[in-house]
C-alpha cells in the first residue's frame, strides 16, 4: 500500500473517530493496540489428507502507527481452546507464553478450570521454541508437534478504510471495484488492501489430530469438527 | 458430503445449541507428562528437573527456571473473523464480547447482533431514499445451499436474520479434522451451487470478508446489493456490498509456519 493512501485513510479515520479493525485486529477499546490484542486466528488442515491441524494466532499489528507491536509480553498467556463435544465449553487448551526469548507451549490438556480465569498447565509441557526474528526458527517435538513464534506478514486482507465509509453512510456506491492486481494502482476508484505490508506477531502450532482426540461436535452440515477459539489472558 | 437435502439444519442447530449440555468424556486424547528434562519445574520436582522422582537437586544450587505461577484472566477473545468488529454496535459491547465465553454468547449477544445487522441495512435505505423499515436483511444463500433451490422466491428460506445471528453469536471457529479446509465457497452460485463447500475451518487464503458480506447483504441469490445498474443508464443504482474488491496480498507458504516472513 502506498503511504499517501494510508495517510488519506488515516485522515478519514480521524474524522469519523473510528479505530476498529477487522478480523479481530484492534477490535475493542480495552484491548486496542495492547500487547494482548488478538489480530487474527486461523485453523486449518495443512495439506489435503493430512492428519494434522494447524492453529495460527496473530497478536498485535503494525497496520496503524502507535500500536504495540514487535515483542511478545511475558504477562500475556495465549490460550487456544478446543471443544470436542459441542457444548461450547473448552475440553482442551493449548497454551503459549514467552519467557526470556523462548515461547513455551503447554497442552493439549483439560484446563484446571474453564471460563475467564486460568493458570498455566505446567504438568502438561508440550515444548518450546526460540522466538524468531525475520527468519523462522521451527521446533518439532518428539510427538510430531511443530512450534513457531515470531513476526510474520499479516495475511489478512480487507479494504478497511472503505468499510468505514460504507458503515458510516458516506459511500453511496458501497465498496470499490477490484483494481488490477499486477499494478500498484493508487487511484481512488479501486479497492486497496489496508493490510498489505503490515506485520503481526504470530504463534503457530501444527499438531497431530491424535493429540486432540476424537470429536463428537458437528457443524451445520453434520461434519465432525473441533469448535475452537482463542483468548489472551493477563497475569493478575 | 452433499450440502443439499439437509432440511432445516440451521433451525435444528439453534434448538440444539440453546439446549446444549452435552457430556462426553470418552474422547480424552493422549496428554504430555512432565519429564526430568523439560526445563520446567513440574510434577513432583522441587527444582527445575530435579528433586522428587528426578535426581536430587544439589544443595543450595537448585536451578532457577521460568516462573509459570499465577492466575491469568481473559482480556481478548476471537472465534470467527470479524464477528465482534462487525456485529457489536459500540465499544462497550465490543469490550463485553471480549470478556465473554462462547457458551454464554448466544444469550448475551444474539439480539444485539440482529439489531446491528438491520441497522446496516438502514444505512443504505437512507442513502437510496427508501423507508429504513422496508429495507431489511433477506435470508441468504445458505438456505438454498442447505436445502436445495426453492421455487418460491426464497420465501421459505430458513436462514432468517434471527437464525443467522444465532449461529454467528455462538462465536467459535469450527475446523474439521481430516477434511479439506474451506471457510466457504458457493461453488457455481445461484441457483444450484454445484460444488459448494465450506464450514470446515479457515485458511489464510480464504476471503472471509467477501464471504461475510455475501451472507449479510447478498440475499437469496448472493448478489442482492452488488452494484447493479437497474435502469441501464450505465451507472450503478444499488451499492456494492457483496465484495470489498481485494484479495490476498501477503505471502503464504505451503510449509510450516505457513505465514510469510515479515516485510
Amino acid at each position: 500500500m502506498k503511504k499517501s493512501k494510508l495517510f488519506m485513510g488515516l485522515g478519514a479515520l480521524a474524522l469519523v473517530g473510528v479505530l476498529l479493525v477487522a478480523a479481530d485486529h484492534i477490535d475493542a477499546p480495552d484491548t486496542m493496540g495492547t500487547t494482548a490484542d488478538i489480530a487474527d486466528f486461523y485453523a486449518f488442515e495443512p495439506t489435503l489428507g493430512s492428519d494434522n491441524t494447524v492453529f495460527a494466532v496473530d497478536l498485535q499489528s503494525n497496520v496503524l502507527p502507535d500500536l504495540a507491536y514487535g515483542t511478545f509480553d511475558e504477562n500475556v498467556l495465549l490460550e487456544i481452546n478446543i471443544d470436542n463435544d459441542g457444548d461450547l465449553v473448552e475440553d482442551l487448551v493449548i497454551q503459549a507464553i514467552p519467557r526470556d526469548g523462548k515461547m513455551y507451549f503447554f497442552g493439549p490438556v483439560a484446563p484446571s478450570e474453564t471460563g475467564l480465569n486460568g493458570s498455566i498447565m505446567v504438568d502438561a509441557p508440550l515444548g518450546s521454541v526460540d522466538i524468531s526474528a525475520a527468519t523462522a526458527i521451527v521446533e518439532t517435538t518428539s510427538n510430531g508437534v511443530s512450534l513457531f513464534a515470531g513476526p510474520r506478514q499479516d495475511a489478512f486482507f480487507f479494504d478497511f478504510f472503505q468499510f468505514n465509509e460504507v458503515i458510516g453512510g458516506t459511500a453511496p456506491l458501497g465498496f470499490k471495484a477490484a483494481g488490477d492486481p499486477t499494478t500498484t494502482d493508487d487511484d481512488d476508484d479501486t479497492a486497496v488492501d489496508t493490510f498489505d505490508g503490515a506485520n503481526t506477531m504470530s504463534i503457530v502450532v501444527e499438531i497431530p489430530n491424535s493429540l486432540l482426540g476424537e470429536t463428537t461436535a458437528v457443524n451445520v452440515l453434520q461434519l465432525p469438527v473441533y469448535k475452537t477459539w482463542v483468548t489472551t489472558n493477563a497475569k493478575q | 458430503m452433499k450440502f443439499k437435502n439437509i432440511k432445516y439444519t440451521f433451525l435444528s442447530l439453534c434448538a440444539i445449541t440453546a439446549l446444549a449440555s452435552c457430556s462426553d468424556d470418552d474422547n480424552t486424547p493422549m496428554v504430555m507428562t512432565p519429564t526430568c528434562s523439560d526445563g520446567i519445574m513440574n510434577g513432583d520436582e522441587t527444582g527445575v528437573d530435579c528433586g522428587g522422582t528426578c535426581t536430587p537437586c544439589e544443595d543450595g544450587m537448585e536451578p532457577m527456571g521460568p516462573d509459570f505461577t499465577g492466575t491469568y484472566a481473559q482480556v481478548d477473545f476471537m472465534g470467527r473473523p470479524g464477528i465482534n468488529t462487525v456485529l457489536s454496535a459500540d465499544g462497550e459491547t465490543k469490550n463485553s464480547h471480549n470478556m465473554s465465553i462462547p457458551s454464554e454468547m448466544q444469550a448475551t449477544f444474539q439480539a444485539a447482533f440482529e439489531a446491528r445487522l438491520e441497522a446496516y441495512h438502514d444505512v443504505y435505505a437512507n442513502i437510496l431514499g427508501a423507508d429504513p423499515a422496508a429495507v431489511n436483511f433477506e435470508p441468504n444463500i445458505l438456505g438454498d445451499i442447505l436445502n436445495g433451490p426453492m421455487d418460491d422466491g426464497y420465501t421459505n428460506n430458513p436462514v432468517t436474520a434471527t437464525v443467522l445471528t444465532t449461529v454467528l453469536s455462538n462465536d467459535v471457529l469450527e475446523v474439521a479434522p481430516n477434511l479439506p479446509t474451506t471457510y466457504f465457497n458457493g461453488g457455481s452460485g445461484a441457483p444450484n451451487y454445484e460444488g459448494a463447500v465450506g464450514l470446515t475451518g479457515r485458511t489464510p487464503q480464504d476471503d472471509v470478508i467477501d464471504v461475510s458480506l455475501i451472507l449479510l447483504f447478498g440475499g437469496g441469490d448472493g448478489a442482492r446489493f452488488s452494484g447493479q445498474d437497474t435502469d441501464g443508464d450505465g451507472m450503478a443504482d444499488l451499492p456494492r456490498l457483496t465484495s470489498d474488491g481485494v484479495g490476498l496480498t501477503a505471502t503464504v507458504g505451503t510449509t510450516f509456519p505457513y505465514l510469510g516472513a515479515p516485510e
